[in-house]
C-alpha cells in the first residue's frame, strides 16, 4: 500500500480536498487551523493508495508546539518509504502567502526525494470571477507538477488522481532547481511567482472588504453579531422542536404498540421503564445537536465565525481571553469535546490554558435536556409582556448566560490572580473570504456528531440506566421502590441534598450523573416509571411536579448542573489534550465545589423570595 | 509610526520590528507577508480598539495593537 500525504496552509481547502478523494467526511471549516490531527482515508480512485491529511500550518518553521507536533508528523511522513508523493494544496486566491509554504514544502521533499505536486485549488473561485492564472507557467518555474483543481466542483481532481497513482506506479526521485534556504529569498521568489503567474487584479479581496466594513461597523456589525447570536439560540429551540416532538411521539407510539405485547413482570416493565423511560428521554435530544453543529458549522464555513472572533477580542481580552477563544466557547454552547480540541486554535498557550477553564461552564447540549425538563417543571409556560415573552424561554435564556458568566468571572479572575498567565503571544488571525457554505459536508458533520452522540453517549447512558433499572426493580420487583438496593444507597447519601429539599431519588440521579449530564433525565425517568407502576405514562416533568419538590430545589439544581463538571468525556479529553490529569482533577473537584456551594445559595434565596 | 497608527485606507511599507518582539514570532509575521520592505493597507479599523484589519497581497489579517504596535513602518 503508498501513502500520499496532503499538505496545505490552514484554510487552503485541504479537508474538502480529502474528503472529496477518500469519500470520508472530515469536518471541513472555514476558520484557519481546524484541522488538528492527522485523519487518514483509501483514495477512492486507487485502493491501493492512502491519503494522509496533515494538519495546516503556515510554515515548517514552528512557533507553537502544536505546530511542532505537526512538522516533525510531516518529515517522519517524509522519511517513510510508503510515502510515494506529497500534495500540497494552495489557495489560488491567496497564491503568494500559499507559495512561501509551497516553497518550503518543495525544499523539504527534494531533500528527502519525495515527489510533490501543486494541487491550484479554488479555481472554481476565479473562474466566477472571470480571473485566470498561468498553471502550466507556474508549474514550469517551480519545476513540479500544478494541477488547477477545486476541491468543491472537483474540476481537475482526475489529473491529481492520475498523478498520484503515477508516482505510485513509478516512484521518481525528485530534483528541483529553485531551492532557497534563506526566508528572504523565499519570500522574494514567492512573491515574484505570484506576480508573474498568479490571477491579477482586487475583485475578490474588494469583496471581501466590503463586507468586513458591514460586519465590523460599530453599529451594524455589532447588530448583526447579536441578530446572528440569536437565530443560532432560536434555531436550536425552534427548528429542533418539531423533530424533537416527533421522536418523542414515535417512541410514544413505539411503546403503546410494544408493551402490551410483552409478559406482563420483569419483561415488560424493563422495556418500558428503562428502554423508553431511559434511552427515550435523552434520545429526544438529537435533534438539537444535530441543528446545533448545523448551524455552527455554516457560520465557520461562511467565514462569519473569524469576524465574531474579531468583534469578541477586546471584550475577550478583559476576561483574560483572546478573540480565538470565542470559538471554542462557542462550539462549548453545543458540546466541550469539540469546544477543546477546537482551543487548539488558540496558539498562545496560556490563553488555550484559560479557555479549557471556561469550555466545561459553557451551557452544553448535555445540559440541555436536564434544563428543558427543570424549566418544564418549575416554571410556569405562560406568557409576560402580552405573549412576547415566555417564561420558559426566558429562564432557559437565563440559565445560559449564567454559564457564560460563570466561564467568563473564572477565567478573569484566574488571569488576573496568577501572574503566569499575564504574558502571550499576539493576536494575529487570518480573515477567510466570505463562502456560501457546502451543505453536504455540513449536514454530513452534524449527522456524524448526532450519531457519535447516541452511540458513544448511548452506550454509556445504556449501560447506566441498565444498571439503574436492575438497581432500583430489585430485590423486590418494583414493587417498593425505596426499599430497593437503589433506595438503599440513595439513602445513604440523601444528607448531602437533604439541605435543597432533595430526596434519594435525585441524589441517586445526581450521582448517575456524573458519568454524563444527560443520564440524570434518563435515571429520573427509570425511577420514577419503576414507582409509577403500571398507571398511567405521564410524562417526567409531571411526575417532577407531583413529587411536591419545593421551587428552590429546582433552581439549586439548575445552578448546580450549570457548573458541576459532570462529564466523563470531557475530563478525559483535557486530559488527553494537556498530557495529564492535573488540568482535569483540579476542574473536577474545584467546580464541584462551586457547584454545590452556588446551588446551597440559589436555594436559600429562592426559598425566602417564594416565603 | 507604527503599524497600529496607519489610518484605514492608508498604505505604507513596513521598516522594522521593534525590539519587544520575539524572534521566531518575527519569522513567523515575515512568512505571513508583514516583512521589512512590504507594502501594507490598513483596509479597516474597526472602533472601540478592536483589531483593526491589514491587507498584504491577498490575504487579509486582523491584528490587535499588543502586536501592530511593534511592526514599525518606514
Ligand atoms: N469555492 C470553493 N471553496 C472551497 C474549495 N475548497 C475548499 N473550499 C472551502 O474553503 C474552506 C476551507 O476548507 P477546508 O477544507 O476546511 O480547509 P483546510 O485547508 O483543511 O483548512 P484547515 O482545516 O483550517 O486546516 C471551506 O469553507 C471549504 O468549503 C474550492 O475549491 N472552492
Amino acid at each position: 500500500m503508498s501513502k500520499t500525504i496532503l499538505i496545505g496552509s490552514p484554510n487552503s481547502g485541504k479537508s474538502l480536498l480529502f474528503n472529496k478523494l477518500t469519500g470520508l467526511n472530515q469536518k471541513v471549516a472555514n476558520f484557519p487551523g481546524i484541522t488538528v490531527s492527522i485523519s487518514s482515508g483509501t483514495n477512492l480512485a486507487d485502493h491501493e493508495n492512502l491519503l494522509m491529511d496533515f494538519p495546516g500550518v503556515y510554515s515548517l518553521r514552528t512557533i507553537s508546539a502544536e505546530e511542532k507536533v505537526s512538522v516533525e508528523a510531516f518529515y517522519a511522513g517524509l522519511n517513510d518509504p510508503q510515502v510515494s508523493s506529497v500534495i500540497c494544496v494552495v489557495d489560488t486566491t491567496r497564491l503568494e502567502k500559499g507559495l512561501i509554504f509551497a516553497l518550503q514544502v518543495i525544499n523539504a521533499c527534494a531533500e528527502f526525494g519525495k515527489p510533490v505536486v501543486i494541487a491550484a485549488n479554488m479555481m472554481d473561485v476565479l473562474d466566477s470571477h472571470a480571473m485566470d492564472m498561468d498553471i502550466s507557467g507556474l508549474s514550469e518555474a517551480l519545476q513540479v507538477p500544478v494541477v488547477g483543481i477545486s476541491a468543491k466542483s472537483g474540476t481537475g481532481l482526475n489529473q491529481l488522481q492520475q498523478l498520484i497513482s503515477q508516482h505510485r506506479d513509478l516512484p521518481t526521485a525528485f530534483v528541483s532547481g529553485i531551492i532557497a534556504s534563506d526566508d528572504s529569498v523565499v519570500h522574494r521568489q514567492a512573491q515574484q511567482l505570484a506576480q508573474s503567474y498568479g490571477p491579477k487584479g482586487d475583485l475578490l479581496i474588494n469583496a471581501q472588504t466590503k463586507l468586513d466594513r458591514f460586519f465590523l461597523h460599530s453599529w451594524f456589525g455589532g447588530a448583526s453579531f447579536l441578530v446572528i447570536m440569536y437565530m443560532l439560540f432560536q434555531s436550536i429551540f425552534t427548528w429542533a422542536a418539531p423533530a424533537m416532538d416527533a421522536v418523542e411521539s414515535s417512541l410514544q407510539m413505539a411503546a403503546a404498540w410494544l408493551v402490551p405485547m410483552l409478559p406482563s413482570g420483569g419483561v415488560s416493565d424493563f422495556v418500558s421503564d428503562a428502554l423508553f423511560g431511559g434511552i427515550g428521554a435523552f434520545l429526544v435530544f438529537v435533534p438539537q445537536i444535530f441543528v446545533l453543529t448545523l448551524v455552527v458549522g455554516m457560520l465557520e464555513d461562511s467565514g462569519y465565525l473569524a469576524r465574531a472572533a474579531v468583534i469578541c477580542h477586546k471584550p475577550l481580552r478583559f476576561f483574560g481571553l483572546t478573540g480565538k477563544s470565542f470559538i471554542p466557547m462557542l462550539s462549548g454552547v453545543a458540546c466541550a469535546i469539540p469546544a477543546i480540541y477546537a482551543a487548539r486554535t488558540v496558539d498562545s498557550p496560556r490563553k488555550r490554558w484559560l479557555t479549557y477553564l471556561a469550555i466545561p461552564l459553557m451551557p452544553c447540549s448535555a445540559r440541555l435536556p436536564v434544563y428543558s425538563l427543570l424549566i418544564a417543571a418549575f416554571v410556569p409556560s405562560s406568557y409576560a409582556f402580552g405573549g412576547l415573552i415566555g417564561w420558559q424561554g426566558l429562564a432557559m435564556v437565563g440559565i445560559y448566560l449564567f454559564g457564560i458568566v460563570c466561564g467568563l468571572l473564572v477565567t478573569a479572575v484566574v488571569s488576573r490572580t496568577n501572574a503566569a498567565m499575564q504574558t502571550d503571544l499576539p493576536f494575529v488571525l487570518e480573515m477567510p473570504p466570505y463562502r456560501l457554505p457546502s451543505w453536504r459536508p455540513l449536514v454530513r458533520n452534524a449527522w456524524n456528531r448526532s450519531k457519535h452522540f447516541v452511540t458513544k453517549a448511548g452506550k454509556v447512558i445504556f449501560s447506566v440506566t441498565v444498571v439503574i433499572w436492575v438497581l432500583g426493580y430489585f430485590p423486590n420487583h418494583g414493587t417498593a421502590l425505596g426499599e430497593s438496593w437503589l433506595g438503599q444507597m440513595g439513602q445513604f447519601i440523601e444528607p448531602l441534598f437533604a439541605p435543597f429539599g432533595l430526596d434519594w431519588k435525585y441524589g441517586v440521579a445526581i450521582l448517575s450523573s456524573f458519568l454524563a449530564r444527560e443520564v440524570f433525565v434518563g435515571t429520573l425517568g427509570t425511577l420514577f416509571g419503576i414507582e409509577g407502576g403500571e398507571e398511567n405514562i405521564i410524562s417526567l416533568a409531571e411526575h417532577i411536579q407531583n413529587s411536591g419538590l419545593p421551587i428552590g430545589a429546582g433552581f439549586a439544581l439548575l445552578v448546580f448542573f450549570s457548573i458541576a463538571l459532570q462529564c466523563v468525556s470531557t475530563l478525559a479529553v483535557l486530559r488527553r489534550e494537556t498530557n495529564s490529569w492535573r488540568l482535569p482533577a483540579q476542574l473536577f473537584v474545584s467546580y464541584s465545589i462551586f457547584a454545590y456551594s452556588a446551588a446551597w445559595v440559589t436555594f436559600v434565596v429562592v426559598q425566602a423570595i417564594a416565603a | 509610526m507604527t503599524l497600529w497608527d496607519l489610518q484605514q485606507g492608508a498604505t505604507a511599507t513596513v521598516d522594522s520590528f521593534g525590539a519587544a518582539l520575539q524572534g521566531d514570532y518575527r519569522i513567523r509575521l515575515s512568512e505571513l507577508g508583514f516583512h521589512p520592505g512590504e507594502q501594507i493597507a490598513c483596509v479597516l479599523s474597526p472602533n472601540l480598539g478592536a483589531p483593526k484589519l491589514y491587507r498584504v497581497n491577498n490575504t487579509v489579517y486582523s491584528l490587535d495593537d499588543s502586536v501592530a504596535t511593534l511592526i514599525n513602518l518606514a
